[in-house]
């Protein structure tokens, strides 16, 4: 019994984590930015998302809301700090860490570092009653449908679409994407922006049930950044696949041995390291 | 004998050993701290500097040792003499096993570091029943030998000038030794250097783990002066922090990290006294230094002798200016 | 192919195939190179000499068959090893320490085979016996009067020069020259064809040169390859009438 439920509370998180980590292992697949910012982006959306929520008391305005700040936000880190630094990406991971640190503490600022929490429409309150008497609660499990959702959504752009094909083609080669006369830097904006509003919307979902406060964006970077290193870095099935590794991993080792829940997450990633340093579905670049 | 390079070093620590006569309380425990983050921050730029590797985990060495030494200490009633090398090596076995991640190159070692560093960061946090979860371990004893105690601030400063000042040393004879060489020939370029026969893996594995030596020193220094750790101390910020001193103060150089320290403690620890968005600071202080001084203070310094150098000589050659001479570069 | 009999070869690849994929780069390539002897290898672009040659240095391993180097099996030994058993290279596009002085470059060269780049407490200026070593491989591909300068401020031809010193200062038993002479002037390619003709006869030799001047000059033995195969081998004269040779890769009939 209580299995099924860790790995229903471990598909939850996984839902969460792919939304974080889709932007993230694209963007790095595409322009080779590792943004760490990223992280920041999830908190700052989901006070922005919060704050939406309080004022209009809607709580699908507020994952709008949350989502197209991010976007703006984005657009700006993008054009003024980051493309100035070209192709070097050491610079580029060091200019992110510090965008975080600034955004973090703004946030600090206005909303303080206490512990909120997004709330939740009514229609999402409450458990949900699922086969075999599990009395769960109905939010974490929509949220699982909004993960499966987003990532079958985002593998069919990628995989069967047009624009899908042309991103692919930039991951794989961006001089031959260009020299096709594909217009690169409209591409990137756009994945970019995509990975941005993703973001946004998982800080106000993520903050309706782990909460908001100062230092999340770290944990939740970390968990997304182990998402991708051990799905690989630059692929969407790696961000599905890792996501779902994750999240199951985090709920067992919360469960089984809740002190060494953190070890219990990097183990596997350490191991996977050895053996294939790429990640599962990682190229070398 | 030693050189102009070492004498140059011991006559900079005996300038910060006179901090003491004229300073107060404050600005003596500003400058331990300053000593001991420059450590961490020059252990960081062994890999940064000469072997071209960002790690973004070494809050984790420095967090290991001193919690090591807390626990022992303050838990078991261990000795200092004991709980000093059980810390250290506590600090180097972690190296040891974290060095797996110089398989990886570039921005993927960079991610691995930041994953590594965490498991400490989340042990410390969460595995509260040994560590003290969010409170930590306080109390800390007195550094003490037998019946030997340094209980004054400005004796502990300096024991830690020592300290430093012989890292330092022996820091600057790894950078200029064989070993050291080799390290930047792999900066330079990998795929040369093993078909010249050597093995990247080997010797970035060794320097990696030298640097968490070093960064466990760092961090039994500063055991002994906080006298609490808390999981703070592992925080992703030290890394961030450590990183940011060598690349402010200039990376591949000895003083560097430790001017860099200097900026980032007296803005920590005194602009904060007035100015409440420190992190805010540091963070821009993080993206101004990257977009325009990637080369730290050090460099800035440089390229403006550099250019002065060229202007005397330009106004040398007219006459109008003959007491400019540009100085020798060293 | 002649069975090389013991000690005879001073390299010997039997079958040597590499694979990317679906692509095959060098496909079942069988080579005798005696000690001593200055081998070309030639062919247009894309017929797999430089994979080749990154087969047998140790770049990669390759997908099947077996490589001899003085009779001991290298074909998986890892690049390091095979640099310490004595094979030495250079790049097509010169690859240098850039960050470093030619010097600096030098001495990690003479130790590379060396215990000593593990030595921790002594300054590397300091180790006297390499300091002749460094000048040795200088004067041969006369760069003496840039020792003590960065490699940045070295030109393409003369970063060419210290790549091919590098190879020379771990005094290695054979020389892989992946196009010495690619993309530099016509004074600089005279230079270095020179310094290539004067080098220990003692020392192998193996070669890709696309200026058949300088390849023929050269060579006692030159070897074609074609997508990936042999295609001939011989002296450098029957390549010149060989009509296989010439329509490949003279591009006449």
């Amino acid at each position: 019994m209580s299995f099924i439920i860790q790995t229903i509370n471990g598909l939850s998180l996984a839902a969460l984590l792919f939304l974080l980590s889709a932007g993230f292992t694209l963007t790095f697949g595409l322009m080779r930015v590792v943004n760490l910012a990223h992280g920041a982006l999830y908190l700052i959306g989901g006070y922005v998302g919060l704050s939406v929520v309080w004022t209009t008391d809607n709580f699908w305005l507020g994952i709008v809301a949350g989502g197209f700040f991010v976007v703006v936000l984005a657009a700006l880190i993008d054009r003024f700090l980051i493309r100035p630094t070209g192709e070097n990406h050491l610079a580029q991971v060091l200019l992110t860490v510090g965008v975080a640190i600034v955004i973090a503490d703004i946030a600090l600022a206005i909303w303080g570092g206490d512990n909120l929490r997004v709330p939740t429409p009514e229609m999402l309150r409450g458990p949900i009653f699922l086969p075999g008497d599990i009395i769960y609660p109905r939010y974490r499990f929509v949220l699982i449908l909004f993960g499966l959702a987003a990532a079958v959504i985002m593998w069919v752009l990628y995989r069967r679409t047009q624009i899908g094909a042309i991103v692919r083609a930039g991951v794989d080669d961006r001089e031959m994407a260009s020299a096709l006369g594909i217009n690169i830097n409209l591409l990137f904006a756009l994945v970019f922006a995509v990975g941005a509003f993703l973001a946004g919307v998982a800080g106000v979902v993520g903050g309706a049930f782990l909460t908001l406060y100062p230092g999340v964006e770290w944990e939740i970077l970390i968990l997304a950044l182990v998402v991708v290193i051990v799905g690989g870095l630059g692929s969407l099935e790696g961000a599905i696949v890792g996501s779902v590794i994750v999240g199951l991993i985090d709920a067992y080792g919360r469960w089984l041995m809740p002190e060494m829940s953190y070890f219990v997450i990097f183990a596997p990633m350490a191991v996977l390291l050895l053996v294939r340093p790429t990640g599962i579905f990682g190229q070398e670049h | 004998m030693p050189e102009r390079g070492a004498l140059t070093l011991i006559f900079v620590a005996a300038l910060v050993a006179t901090v003491p006569l004229f300073a107060g309380d404050f600005w003596v425990s500003l400058t331990i701290k300053i000593l001991v983050l420059g450590l961490l921050a020059l252990s960081v730029d062994l890999l940064l500097g000469h072997a071209g590797l960002l790690s973004l985990c070494h809050a984790a060495f420095f967090a290991m040792s001193a919690y090591t030494v807390a626990i022992l200490q303050v838990r078991y009633g261990v000795p200092m003499l004991i709980a000093v090398p059980a810390g250290l090596a506590m600090g180097t076995l972690l190296a040891l096993v974290f060095g797996v991640s110089v398989r990886t190159r570039g921005v993927y070692f960079i991610l691995v570091t930041i994953a590594l560093g965490f498991i400490v960061w989340g042990v410390t946090y969460r595995w509260a029943s040994f560590t003290g979860g969010d409170n930590g371990i306080t109390n800390v004893p007195y550094p003490a030998i037998g019946d030997f105690q340094i209980t004054s601030m400005t004796a502990y400063f300096y024991v830690v000038l020592l300290v430093v000042l012989g890292c330092v040393l022996a820091y600057r004879t790894l950078v200029r030794s064989p070993f050291g060489l080799v390290l930047r020939g792999l900066k330079s370029s990998e795929s040369r250097m093993r078909s010249l026969g050597y093995s990247p893996l080997r010797h970035l594995y060794v320097a990696f783990v030298l640097s968490g030596f070093m960064a466990s020193l760092a961090g039994v220094l500063y055991i002994y002066f906080n006298r609490f750790v808390n999981p703070a101390t592992a925080h992703f910020h030290i890394s961030v922090e450590a990183v940011l001193m060598a690349i402010l103060g200039g990376t591949g150089t000895i003083l560097g990290p430790f001017l860099g320290s200097v900026v980032i403690m007296v803005l920590r620890n005194w602009v904060s006294g007035f100015f409440p968005y420190y992190m805010t600071l540091m963070g821009l202080v993080f993206i101004v230094t990257v977009l325009f001084a990637p080369n730290g203070i050090i460099g800035l310094v440089n390229s403006w002798r550099a250019r002065r150098a060229r202007r005397a000589k330009t106004t040398d050659a007219v006459g109008t200016e003959p007491e400019a001479q540009p100085r020798p570069q060293p | 192919m002649r069975a090389g009999t013991a000690n005879s070869a001073a390299l010997e690849l039997t079958g040597v195939t590499k694979r990317f994929g679906g692509l095959v780069a060098v496909d079942d390539v069988s080579l005798t190179v005696r000690p001593g002897e200055r081998h070309i290898l030639i062919g247009p672009n894309g017929a797999g000499k430089t994979t080749l040659f990154n087969c047998i240095t140790g770049t990669f391993w390759p997908s099947s068959g077996q490589i001899r180097f003085f009779d001991v099996d290298v074909s998986r030994l890892a690049e390091r090893d095979r640099a310490r058993l004595g094979i030495g290279r250079t790049f097509q596009i010169s690859n240098v320490l850039v960050e470093l002085t030619v010097s600096e470059n030098l001495i990690l060269a003479v130790l590379g085979r060396d215990r000593r780049k593990w030595m921790m407490h002594k300054p590397f200026a300091d180790l006297g016996a390499v300091a002749d070593s460094v000048g040795t491989a200088l004067a041969t591909v006369r760069l003496d009067h840039r020792l003590n300068d960065p490699v940045a401020s070295l030109s393409y031809g003369e970063r060419k020069q210290l790549d091919l010193a590098l190879a020379l200062a771990m005094e290695p038993r054979a020389l892989f020259l992946d196009e010495p002479c690619a993309g530099l002037a016509p004074s600089e390619r005279q230079r270095v064809s020179q310094i290539i003709g004067e080098l220990p006869d003692d020392i192998t030799v193996v070669m890709i040169e696309h200026d058949m001047d300088i390849a023929l000059r050269l060579a006692e033995r030159v070897t074609v390859l074609h997508q990936g195969q042999v295609i001939f081998e011989g002296s450098p004269d029957e390549v010149e009438t060989d009509t296989q040779v010439r329509e490949v890769y003279f591009g006449s009939g």
